[in-house]
């Protein structure tokens, strides 16, 4: 019991040295430019059918599930509101971040697990390349910028999702939905939940290099490295935005 | 490098439109605070804002032109308001339109309505004060709501009283609505009424036709009518209205008929006389 609790901590204290490091080399040349581009282009472009997808169904589905407690209380003309309030604030951002850590997490930690179980990575030092600098400082910020922007994506095509499901029942123009929704939005709906994305991005992305750069030797590490990412990462998470919406509701 | 321009590309536009997406949601909303094109503040000064807060809409018209940007106390019975609005309504707000504060439907948010006056023709200053019309509080409304439902109070309790007595009560109204017996005798006493009116005015006849009796009669008549009036005074007003319309017609119909008998009274004198004459010249 206090062995595994002191494992625990042990991994929390050697995460946070290991994101300290990332912050000490992120500004320390050579900056891997392109490997950077090349991590983007697959953290952000390709996950983006999936968030897309995601995002369409969860404003379908948030849409039609909400419909028939507003009706109730005759407020149906505040559903297209309640709905982007909801996605914006709370469901986009988590549900992109959770598919994140499920397909970028993992993939890191199966990647970096695999180059470090074939020690590629200490054949990497002794090449006199840095190998933190190269594997870890690329993904980690790639991933810090690219899930906010597949947070906007989400929400937009969210809203898109839930303009569907208004009109599977009524009739809705498209125009004067968008009005409803502007309407009922403020900037703290928009910042609070756009800042706490950047947070969600960095730690998938630590959590998953932290894991892979970890992996014991032998193959079935890397299996482990790649599982216990993506259950970390989504831990993790909904702590970050449970202490997120915390502080946000502490000052506004 | 070919490499890489493939997917560049591809970056590049996904980045694009994300962050395109972002700062036309910061326009958006900004644009409905206000936040960009020109604008003004107005203040206006209340004594209760009623649970107004920041952000609230202003409407002039029905348009949403505004909003809240400011509440703030300045003493124990004003609440100062600042308004943001947008520039291109100022020319219609003149300088004695009137702020007050109503509800956006049942449940809804608070908002601030501008209404415009009637005399002036001077366009309200950036940062002028407008006056203000203190909102109805749901308190006072509830006042009046009370005093009315305690009237109604009041008069229920009166009805169930009186419909009480009228079903128990042996009070002359309650009797004539439930007692057949009360019923036949007024009605008994309506028709006796009637035959007696028939009886007086055989009478007044006869005294009428009787210069002697004349003035008798003419005394004993409205003795007469003062007894029946005595006796319909213990009946309803309607009947005793009935009866003398009856008694008044019944008269005009004897006068009638006596001026056509006497009409005829004459005719038939002049003709026996035209006959005596007549008999007179044949002999």
């Amino acid at each position: 019991m206090i062995l595994s609790l002191k494992n625990i901590f042990t991994e929390i204290g050697e995460t946070s040295l290991f994101a300290k490091k990332f912050f000490k080399e992120v500004f320390v040349p050579p900056y891997e430019t392109k490997e950077f581009l090349r991590q983007c282009y697959v953290i952000g472009y390709k996950s983006l059918p999936l968030v897309a997808i995601t995002g369409f169904i969860m404003g379908l589905v948030l849409t039609l599930q909400s419909r028939p407690t507003l009706v109730k209380f005759g407020a149906e003309s505040w559903l297209p509101g309640m709905v982007a309030l909801s996605l914006i604030r709370e469901i986009a951002p988590v549900i992109t971040a959770l598919i994140c850590a499920g397909k970028i997490s993992s993939g890191i930690g199966a990647e970096l697990g695999s180059m470090k179980v074939t020690e590629q990575i200490d054949a990497m030092e002794v090449a006199a390349i840095n190998p933190y600098n190269y594997l870890v400082v690329t993904r980690v910020l790639a991933c810090t910028l690219m899930v906010p922007i597949l947070v906007f994506f989400a929400d937009a095509i969210g809203i898109i999702g839930g303009y569907v499901g208004i009109n599977i029942h009524g009739d809705v123009n498209f125009y004067r939905y968008l009005t409803q929704i502007i309407q009922s939005l403020e900037f703290l709906d928009l910042f609070p939940a756009t800042i706490k994305t950047f947070f969600f991005g960095f730690c998938i992305g630590i959590i998953g290099c932290f894991k892979g750069f970890n992996a014991s030797n032998g193959t079935e590490s890397v299996g482990q490295a790649a599982n216990s990412a993506v259950v970390t990462a989504s831990l993790s998470i909904f702590i970050i935005d449970m202490v997120a919406v915390q502080i946000t509701d502490l000052f506004f | 490098m070919e490499k890489q321009s493939g997917y560049t590309w591809k970056l590049g536009m996904f980045v694009t439109i994300g962050l395109l997406l972002f700062i036309m949601a910061v326009y958006f909303i900004g644009k409905q605070q206000n936040l960009f094109g020109s604008t003004f503040h107005i203040t206006s000064q209340f004594k209760n804002v009623s649970g107004l807060e920041v952000g609230n809409n202003v409407r002039f018209s029905g348009i949403n032109v505004g909003t809240v940007e400011e509440i703030k106390l300045i003493n124990d019975s004003s609440v100062v308001v600042v308004l943001v609005m947008k520039e291109d309504v100022r020319k219609f707000i003149k300088t004695d339109a009137r702020a007050s504060i109503g509800s956006d439907g049942l449940m809804g948010d608070k908002v601030l309505t501008i209404s415009p006056g009637l005399k002036s023709q001077k366009i309200i200053e950036d940062n002028g004060q407008l006056a203000s019309i203190d909102g109805i509080e749901m308190a006072d409304l509830m006042k009046s709501v009370k005093k009315s439902v305690d009237n109604v109070g009041v008069i229920s309790e009166e009805l169930a009283i009186f419909s009480h007595s009228m079903n128990n009560g042996n009070g002359a109204l309650a009797r004539l609505v439930r007692d057949d017996k009360m019923a036949n005798s007024v009605s008994n006493t309506l028709s006796n009424l009637e035959s007696g009116t028939k009886g007086f005015s055989d009478n007044m006849e006869a005294a009428k036709s009787n210069f002697l009796f004349r003035g008798y009669f003419k005394k004993k008549e409205k003795e007469k009518e003062k007894k029946k009036e005595e006796l319909k005074e213990k009946k309803e007003e309607q009947q005793e209205k009935a009866a003398k319309e009856k008694e008044q017609k019944e008269k005009e119909l004897k006068e009638q008929k006596e001026k056509e008998e006497k009409e005829k009274q004459k005719q038939e004198e002049a003709k026996k006389a035209e006959a005596e004459k007549k008999k007179s010249g044949q002999k």
